[in-house]
């Protein structure tokens, strides 16, 4: 009974109020909207909600509420027109005429929305030539580690910067999905050649991906293969023999999906540091080091355990060889201060605010909805940057 | 969660649509909407009124919606089961996006095809090498299934 205004939007983009009763019908409607807008009536074709509103309707009955913007189409006033009626005619007929116009019978719908529609092998076509005009930076082999002598990393900016790169990541995709490709980088790499069948098993399993897509692990790796690699000559070569893997499989196999780069984006400190885990499940249990190298009190305790120096900054005298001590953890704790100290900038504790650091999932959770700021930020934090995370926590109520 | 996110899309929907694009739930059921796009005035399909349908995963919007055309349309990315080759459908797709979005980009879409990437690779053809055919061709259909 209440009488609603509405926005009629015409072609062209012109708007145009009208008052009108809920409980008046379409057709009252159309005939105030010809008066108004001196479109005849049977020309009207008025849509709301995705569906053509029928002349016999109310307002009402179309959840039509005060405010509400409907789109009035011109049709063309063709009389007689066969199979599509024309709402020229009989505007009764309006639902005759739309399953007229679909020429797919409903009962076929279904069944074919699957199909063609999403993408379910997601590495089908990747090799396609719709690839080929992009220009992929792929990164040399020198850069991918893969060359013979000494696996030499670029530090983990640089692989951070290529994995956080869409086409990249496409790249990498596709190229893994390659049986040659596989066959060509472990022939290019002795370390892998040596294994020989494992290594192609390698790179298709879980574990391995599961590695790869963390983008913790791969940074932990990477300094551990560093810090190995600053050695004195010998044990660096113990280091290479027995961490063939996960050094090529950094840079070769990064088949990071897009769904764990949260953490990346934030700085090198955040990554490392143990209390910001992406995936705490995956991360920890398959990298129990990057506790220890995100933590330099705990590497110096460590290295006092050890009675190394490195709590001096010393460690550069590393022990001669770390897998002969069966002390393995503090020997590592040891070698990481070591590391810490010779290096000019140890990962500095990340002091900006969090809107600075979580800007773009702030973004993303306020285009998702969610306003509350404080609680925004604090499920980030326990997500570790993740935005799906986050929404987990917030739909928890854990924060 | 989905059902908020949809609830919200709803009722901006209805409050300030775009002005190509409306779209709804078909019935009570929020994850089954239907949707309409009127043809832009500078494509061939100019005055014809397009429908389709939107079927949203649980889990949107972190999987993309599924649309299809009802109405019968002849266009290089569409094909005859009303398949939409668009790739925010896909693998582009964002759970920033929304369905007014989208709808918009469907619309971009009739304006300017992508012969490139097409689902239909007669039509592509026949837009790339013989444009005003494939403009006559286009208007012939919407003004016979979408007028």
């Amino acid at each position: 009974m209440t009488d609603i205004t509405i926005t009629i939007k015409t072609a062209g983009d012109k708007k145009h109020q009208a008052t009108i009763s809920t409980s008046a019908t379409v057709g009252a409607l159309k005939e105030q909207l010809a008066k108004d807008l001196d479109i005849p009536v049977e020309r009207q074709r008025l849509i709301y909600s995705g569906k053509v509103l029928k002349d016999g309707d109310t307002i009402e009955s179309y959840n039509i509420k005060d405010g509400h913007a409907l789109h009035l189409v011109k049709g063309a006033a063709k009389p007689g027109s066969s199979a599509t009626t024309s709402t020229a005619n009989a505007t009764e007929n309006d639902s005759t005429s739309a399953a007229g116009r679909s020429s797919t019978p409903p009962s076929n719908v279904p069944s074919n929305i699957a199909s063609g529609q999403s993408s379910f092998d997601p590495l089908a076509g990747l090799t396609s030539a719709r690839y080929a005009g992009y220009n992929v930076p792929m990164p040399t082999l020198e850069q991918m580690g893969l060359n013979a002598d000494g696996m030499q990393m670029p530090d983990e900016n640089q692989i951070e910067q290529m994995m956080e790169n869409p086409l990249f990541q496409e790249g990498m995709r596709s190229m893994l999905s390659d049986p040659q490709m596989l066959d060509y980088m472990i022939q290019q790499s002795p370390q892998l050649r040596a294994m020989g069948p494992m290594a192609r098993e390698m790179f298709q399993s879980e574990y391995f991906r599961n590695m790869m897509t963390n983008p913790q692990a791969l940074r932990s790796m990477m300094q551990f293969q560093r810090m190995m690699n600053q050695g004195p000559g010998a044990e660096g070569a113990g280091a290479q023999g027995s961490f063939p893997a996960p050094g090529n499989a950094d840079s070769g196999a990064t088949t990071t999906t897009t769904t764990t780069p949260a953490t990346t984006t934030a700085t090198p400190s955040t990554a490392t540091n143990p209390s910001t885990p992406a995936n705490a499940s995956t991360a920890l249990p398959p990298n129990p080091f990057s506790a220890l190298f995100g933590n330099p009190a705990a590497a110096n305790t460590a290295a006092g355990q050890s009675g190394n120096t490195a709590s001096t900054g010393a460690g550069a005298t590393p022990a001669p060889n770390p897998f002969a001590n069966p002390n393995l953890w503090n020997m590592l704790g040891a070698m990481s201060g070591g590391t810490n100290a010779s290096q000019p900038a140890p990962a500095p504790v990340d002091n900006r605010p969090p809107e600075e650091v979580y800007q773009s999932q702030l973004r993303q959770l306020n285009d998702m909805g969610f306003f509350d700021f404080d609680r925004n930020v604090r499920a980030l934090r326990r997500s570790g940057g993740s935005v799906e995370g986050a929404i987990d926590e917030l739909l928890n109520g854990a924060v | 969660m989905s059902l908020k996110r949809i609830n919200k899309e709803l009722s901006d929907l209805g409050r300030d649509p775009p002005s190509q694009c409306s779209a709804g739930p078909v019935g009570d059921d929020l994850y089954h909407w239907q949707a309409s796009i009127m043809g832009p005035p500078d494509s061939p399909y100019a005055g014809g009124v397009f429908f389709l349908t939107i079927h949203f995963p649980t889990d949107y919007p972190f999987k993309p919606p599924k649309i299809q055309f009802q109405t019968k349309i002849y266009h290089p990315n569409i094909n005859s089961n009303g398949n939409i080759c668009l790739d925010i459908l896909k693998d582009q797709w964002s759970p920033a996006l929304t369905i007014s979005k989208v709808l918009l980009s469907i619309c971009s879409l009739l304006t300017d095809a992508n012969p490139d990437d097409p689902l239909v690779p007669e039509i592509a053809h026949v837009y790339k090498t013989d444009r005003p055919k494939y403009e006559a061709t286009a208007r012939e259909w919407t003004k016979k299934f979408a007028i």
